[in-house]
This record gives structure tokens, sequence and C-alpha cells, in this order.
């Protein structure tokens, strides 16, 4: 593998206001606004964007194609992911590596959702219900197994039950990941959480809780890369990929888990973290002790747990005591969603994330500043990671 | 007036059908390879494990246990109304594959993780029968 330790960077970044719409508002209007915020930050003209990659398409997204031409742009590189979450580090390797090659200069990464027009996530007919070998979070409609907070749930008891963990214990997550978004202006969740509060709340898919659930408030966000000879032009101070990975997928890969844990297909027996996992280090040439915050994907809580195990920050089945004592939360030993996530800020599928991780490589974030934010990195349960420095 | 409103069927395509033929037989049947003799679920067009598209469809002992459950208490589809809280669960099948399924005839707060189960039919049309699974 060729080591593309900072090779490129991110130059810029803009995001919509964080707020519910009507469905009658299309993703393209808060994508205005993110898309200017973004030139704006990066230092350059509409007309030097000549590479478009984009995350969700319609119904509750943006086409590649709409954009290009309502926007007035003129891409030479355009690419498009399917019509769910999880790509968001997928597609800013995908941006690097165009850059990298001389296939763009300066790629525009976009992604604008107005959950609105999903409806009520998880009803019948959406999300693959009805695809030939099941949906991506295990649908089968005729059981009444329809909604991504289902194959969660299924990840969250199998997780309780094999290493001895409680509902209780995974409202930690969600109690520290709030207390980043009281710290956070442009948070939609910003009051108080309790933990008492999040086992009181009623049971959406049991045992998950409705703090489990991310917010479907949704909004957009756009990142700018180029390369990190480009990017020194800029006004701000190229934020450098310094390591990068791709998702896995395949039979040991099931929504709601970490490989091993025994949902779906997986072998329970299957080693984590995988050597596999840790490329990410070895490219960006730091150890789990570098990293000053950490990042992903929470549309459900239990995320984080997996995710942390995934990455071998803890054992397999001690992530949910790893979490507890304020370690991820404002002023832990490891912060884990600084702006509160999709759980607290907002879900921009993950794009809401990065933008934060360069805000706090910056030294933007006010009163949620983590002091000295060298290197961030981004994780999920699927093995898809970013490292970024400042 | 009290209108019902139906259930979703299952989606029957030709990478199924064969399945719900079993069912309807009252046999619970997945693919398994003739070249390596494993079974696997989801039905797919080709064997995941050897990649071989020389395959049957077997009949399986019915016999698992409960890998994972869940309790849906939202209602998301208006043919649960009756139904909510409902499970839902993944079984382990005694030959190895995970499938989902409800678990009938057990109250929730009983499920366990390990329980052993076996299939059951439920012939909610004249043509469609539903394997679900009780405690043995």
């Amino acid at each position: 593998m060729r080591n593309l330790r900072d090779l490129t960077a991110i130059i810029g970044i803009g995001n919509s206001k964080y707020e519910r719409l009507s469905a009658s508002v299309s993703p393209l209007v808060p994508l205005v606004t993110a898309f200017k915020n973004a030139l704006d930050n990066a230092g350059i003209e509409r007309s030097e964007v000549d590479g478009l990659l984009v995350n969700i398409g319609t119904p509750f997204g943006v086409d590649y194609d709409q954009v290009s031409e309502a926007f007035g742009l003129n891409i030479h590189f355009s690419d498009q992911t399917w019509t769910h979450g999880r790509q968001m580090a997928t597609v800013l390797a995908h941006a690097a590596m165009a850059v990298e090659a001389g296939l763009a200069n300066y790629v525009a990464c976009v992604c604008s959702i107005n959950w609105a027009r999903a409806g009520t996530v998880g009803t019948l007919g959406q999300f693959q219900d009805d695809r030939e070998i099941g949906g991506a979070h295990f649908e089968h409609p005729h059981y009444g197994m329809t909604s991504p907070g289902g194959a969660w749930a299924m990840g969250a008891r199998k997780y309780f039950d094999r290493y001895g963990a409680t509902s209780r214990d995974l409202a930690e997550v969600c109690v520290s990941t709030r207390k980043h978004a009281m710290l956070n202006p442009a948070a939609v969740m910003k009051q108080p959480l309790t933990v008492e509060e999040h086992q009181e709340s009623r049971y959406v898919c049991e045992p998950l809780h409705l703090y489990d659930y991310c917010l479907t408030v949704g909004g957009a966000c756009v990142v700018i890369v180029t390369t990190a000879e480009r990017a020194k032009n800029g006004p701000h101070k190229p934020i450098y990929l310094m390591g990068m990975q791709g998702m896995c997928a395949g039979r040991e890969e099931a929504t709601g888990a970490r490989p091993g844990l025994g949902i779906n297909q997986q072998d329970e027996h299957y080693p984590v973290p995988h050597p596999r996992d840790l490329e990410v280090y070895k490219m960006a040439g730091v150890n789990h002790e570098d990293i000053d915050a950490f990042y992903t994907y929470d549309a459900m809580s239990s995320i984080v747990w997996m995710s942390l195990e995934r990455f071998g920050f803890c054992k397999p089945g001690e992530a949910w005591q790893f979490v507890k004592n304020g370690r991820i939360a404002p002023g832990g030993a490891l912060p884990v969603n600084t702006h509160g996530g999709l759980l607290s800020e907002v879900h921009v599928s993950g794009w809401n994330h990065v933008c934060e991780m360069v805000r706090q490589l910056r030294g933007e974030c006010g009163e949620r500043q983590v002091p000295n934010a060298e290197v961030l990195q981004w994780g999920t349960n699927r093995g898809d990671s970013l490292i970024l420095r400042r | 007036m009290n209108q019902t409103i139906a259930k979703p069927l299952p989606n029957i395509s030709d990478f199924n059908r064969p399945f719900w033929e079993g069912a309807k037989k009252h046999e619970f049947c997945l693919q398994r390879c003739n070249q390596c003799s494993k079974v696997w679920a989801p039905n797919g067009p080709v064997c995941p494990f050897c990649f071989s598209t020389d395959y049957r469809w077997d009949k399986l002992s019915g016999r698992g246990k409960i890998a994972s459950w869940v309790v849906f208490h939202k209602l998301y589809h208006p043919g649960f109304a009756a139904d909510v809280p409902y499970n839902v669960a993944f079984i382990e099948m005694a030959e190895g594959p995970r499938i989902i399924a409800n678990i009938v005839g057990t109250p929730n707060k009983d499920l366990h993780i390990g329980d052993p189960v076996e299939v059951t039919f439920e012939d909610v049309t004249a043509d469609i029968s539903i394997p679900r699974f009780r405690k043995v």
C-alpha cells in the first residue's frame, strides 16, 4: 500500500444551520449555504471546484448531477454513494486519492439531508425492505423487523448478554455525548440529560431507549479537499489527512455490531482488534496515545462501544467500563464526539463530525475546545477510519 | 368502523421462492452447496463459501437457539398495531446460519439468548405460510 500520509488536506468546511425542515424544502436549499461557507472557508472560487463527491442521494439527500447543474459547477470528477450514511470516511479518502492522482484539483464532498423527506425512518418501503437477500439493517417486514434501530438493538442485547453490561451502562454514552453538545451552540439538543432520564425514557426497540437513538434533524455540510501543496495557499492552516482506511464488508460485518459479536453471520471468535483494522495508525505514524479525541458514527449509542473495541482502545467486552467516569466526556482522557455527534448535535451522516474535527484542530471550538488538539481519529464499527492532524 | 390493516407479506423473488414453497409445506429449507456441503443464509444466488452455483434447497432440522432478540415498542407499520410490543429474534439454526424470525408462545420477558427453539408455521394466506419459532 502506498503511504498517503500528509499528501492531502482539508482546506475548507461549511455547514448550514442545523434545524428541522418541512418536507417541502429541497435539501439543495441548505446546501447552498454550506457550499458558500465552504468556498469562503477554503479561500477558493466556485469555478475552481472541479471534483464533486456526494454522500446520500434522493429522496432525502441530493444527487451529484442535480447539485452540479443547480450550482453552475464545472465538474470533471464526480461520484455518489448509496442512500445510507456510513460513508463519510470513504468518501473523503476517495477525494484525497483523486486530488493526489491529479484527477481533480479541488474536490467538494457534499452531504445534505432533509429527514422530513424520509418520513418516519423504519416504516415500510424504506431502506431496502424488499432488497434481495435483505435490507441493510436486516429488514424483514413480514416479521415486523423494519427499522435501523432494530439491528442496533440486536447488537446491544447480544453485547449485554455476552459481557454483563446493561442499558444503564449504555446511558453513560448518551449522557457524556450530551455534555459535549451542551458546550456547542450549534447542537440541536442542549438540555442536560441524566442516566435516570435515559432509563425512564420509552423503549423504541428494546433494549434501546429513546435517548439511545440519534436525531433525525438534518442540514448540509461541505468539505473541500486538495493536495498538501495547494493547501498552503489557503486562508487557514491545512488540516492534513494523515491516515485513512476503507470500510470493511462481508460476512464478518454487521449493522449494530463490530466483528466477532455474533450478529447476523458473524463468527463469534473473530479476532478483535483485527490487525488489518490497525493499519490506519501505521499510515498516520501515530499510536492510540496520540489520539486527542475520537469520533464515530453514533446513529445509536452502542456504536461507541463497538468502535472503541474494534480499534483497540480497550479489549473486547470492556468498552462499557472504559466509557465510565467521564473518560469520553468533556475533559476526559479520550473525549468522543466533542460536538455532540448524531445523538445530540445533528444527523448529517458523519459530515458534521468531520467539520467538528477540523474546527477542533484549528482551535476554533471555544468552550468545548480540546486543549492542544493535534491528532484526531474517526473510526466506526465497520472499520473505516481517518486520522487528521493540524 | 374497525378496519384491520394487513401485515406485510414476504417479498418472494427468484432467490427465495423455494424457501416459501417449502414453508407452504411446513418445511424449513435453506440452500446447501453441492460442492462444499455448507448451508447458508440469507438466500442468495451462489454459495458464499466456495462460490459455486451448484446448490440445492435442503430441509433443515427446524431447530436452533436464540442468538439475540429485541422487542419493538414503537409501531412502525399499522399491521402490527395489535402486536406491539412484539419480539423479533436472530435464530441460530442447528446447521449454523442465523435467520430473522419471531418467537411465539412465550412472553417476551421469558426470552433469553441461548434458549432452544423449533420452527412452527403460520398459514397467513392460502399460499403463504410464515415460519416462526417456539421455545422447546
